[in-house]
């Protein structure tokens, strides 16, 4: 009996031994970005000055992300629905990262934040972070501080705005000119945690009535360079998966 | 407040017929016949119900997720119409774009055509799971060769 016992054992360890390592193989690297886009790297440029009129460059745009995670969801995330996200698989990059979005360079935007390893494959097809005070550092207390440079008719300010405000965003898949998350085994795959800053500032591009620039602040409350200025953003909607919607869940 | 910008997809799931027709004339006439299919028929606008006129449309067949199988631009009422390729049953999903916005919609197809629900996706065990299965049935084994090797009374 002890015989039988003995060989037992020794297939059922050989058969977690195979079977570990094959669950392993089948993952990858998934990488994380966070992109301002054009009009944080290259700055509301005529056409696309803010709706008041001013052109503004930015020397930083720093945000503090944590709680970063993607998910692999069955059905779809619907990010309308601002309920938390039900997921077959979850990947959570640890740990607040604060990122300046104006280091991205004019064609290629979007700045590393991190990377998971041994991360399942799958289709990554959802993606949560919440904006949360940094415990240190140029952001301690802080989710957000833009700095810059800002003309209208020969007048030229030096701006510092910031804020407090924390949040959670909830997106659905990526929507840009190619569809993201898709991790095979021993590859990499990326997700992007988009940041609209035309919801802040408005575009003189568009209609004075487009509904983005009847919610946008515009620069004007902010021309004043001999304070930081704090901004209230809660109802506007700078989060996005590429141009894809998000819901916020305001802390 | 910038619920403006949600892009809504009032999804008509319905089977569109789409028809040719006969055109009979003489002289260097044309002869057209027509055919059945059924296709897919969406709608795109934005949440104040303005539709997404001329948005940009790509499709992708499930078979290969990330290629598009297929782009196009709704019409002025926001609307675009396409016949999946039913030999790639599936979800096909379908993302459109304008203006910096967009999103992205998933239709399930089956291969005699539309897959009357969502349906959900098949069973896949975790690692935890499996290693447990693999275990109850070599443990299954155990017990039955103490059965039979147990010494009797």
């Amino acid at each position: 009996m002890k015989k039988i016992i003995a060989c037992c054992s020794v297939f059922l360890l050989t058969a977690l031994l195979i079977h570990g390592p094959a669950v392993k193989a089948n993952a990858g690297t998934l990488q994380f970005f966070a992109n301002g886009e054009e009009l944080i790297t290259q700055g509301f440029l005529p056409p696309k000055m803010t709706k008041d009129g001013w052109t503004l460059t930015f020397s930083h745009a720093f945000v503090s992300l944590s709680d970063i995670t993607a998910f692999q969801t069955d059905p779809p995330y619907d990010a309308h629905s601002g309920q938390p996200v039900s997921a077959r698989e979850e990947v959570r990059l640890e740990g607040i990262h604060v990122v300046d979005l104006a280091r991205g360079s004019e064609n290629n935007p979007p700045v590393f934040v991190g990377e998971v390893k041994g991360a399942p494959a799958g289709h990554y097809n959802a993606i949560s972070w919440k904006m949360a005070g940094d415990t240190q550092g140029i952001l301690a207390g802080y989710t957000m501080l833009l700095t810059g440079v800002a003309e209208k008719d020969g007048q030229t300010v030096d701006f510092r705005i910031r804020t407090a405000e924390e949040s959670t965003y909830r997106c659905g898949e990526f929507v840009g000119d190619e569809r993201k998350g898709f991790l095979k085994a021993g590859e990499v795959a990326d997700l992007e945690m988009t940041f609209h800053f035309d919801h802040i500032f408005g575009r003189a591009d568009r209609d004075p009535d487009d509904p983005l620039n009847l919610e946008a602040v515009g620069f004007t409350p902010f021309a004043d360079s001999s304070k930081v200025h704090e901004i209230r953003l809660e109802g506007m909607h700078i989060g996005h998966a590429g141009e894809g919607h998000c819901s916020i869940e305001w802390h | 407040m910038n619920t403006f910008f949600k892009i809504y997809f009032p999804l008509t799931l319905a089977v569109i017929f789409l028809h040719g027709g006969h055109i009979s004339v003489h002289a260097h006439a044309v002869v057209a016949g027509f055919s059945e299919v059924s296709g897919i028929e969406i709608t795109a606008a934005y949440d104040n119900g303005q539709p997404m006129s001329g948005g940009q449309v790509v499709v992708y067949a499930p078979d290969n997720p990330a290629r598009p199988w297929l782009t196009s631009t709704l019409d002025e009422q926001g609307r675009f119409a396409f016949v999946p390729d039913y030999a790639v049953p599936g979800s096909w999903s379908i993302q459109v774009r304008q203006a910096g916005h967009g999103a992205m919609i998933h239709i399930p197809v089956e291969a005699t055509g539309l897959e009357e629900s969502v349906a959900g996706s098949p069973q896949v065990f975790t690692g935890l799971q499996l290693s447990l299965m693999i275990a109850c049935v070599v443990w299954g084994f155990i017990g039955t060769a103490l059965f039979f090797s147990r010494r009797k009374s």
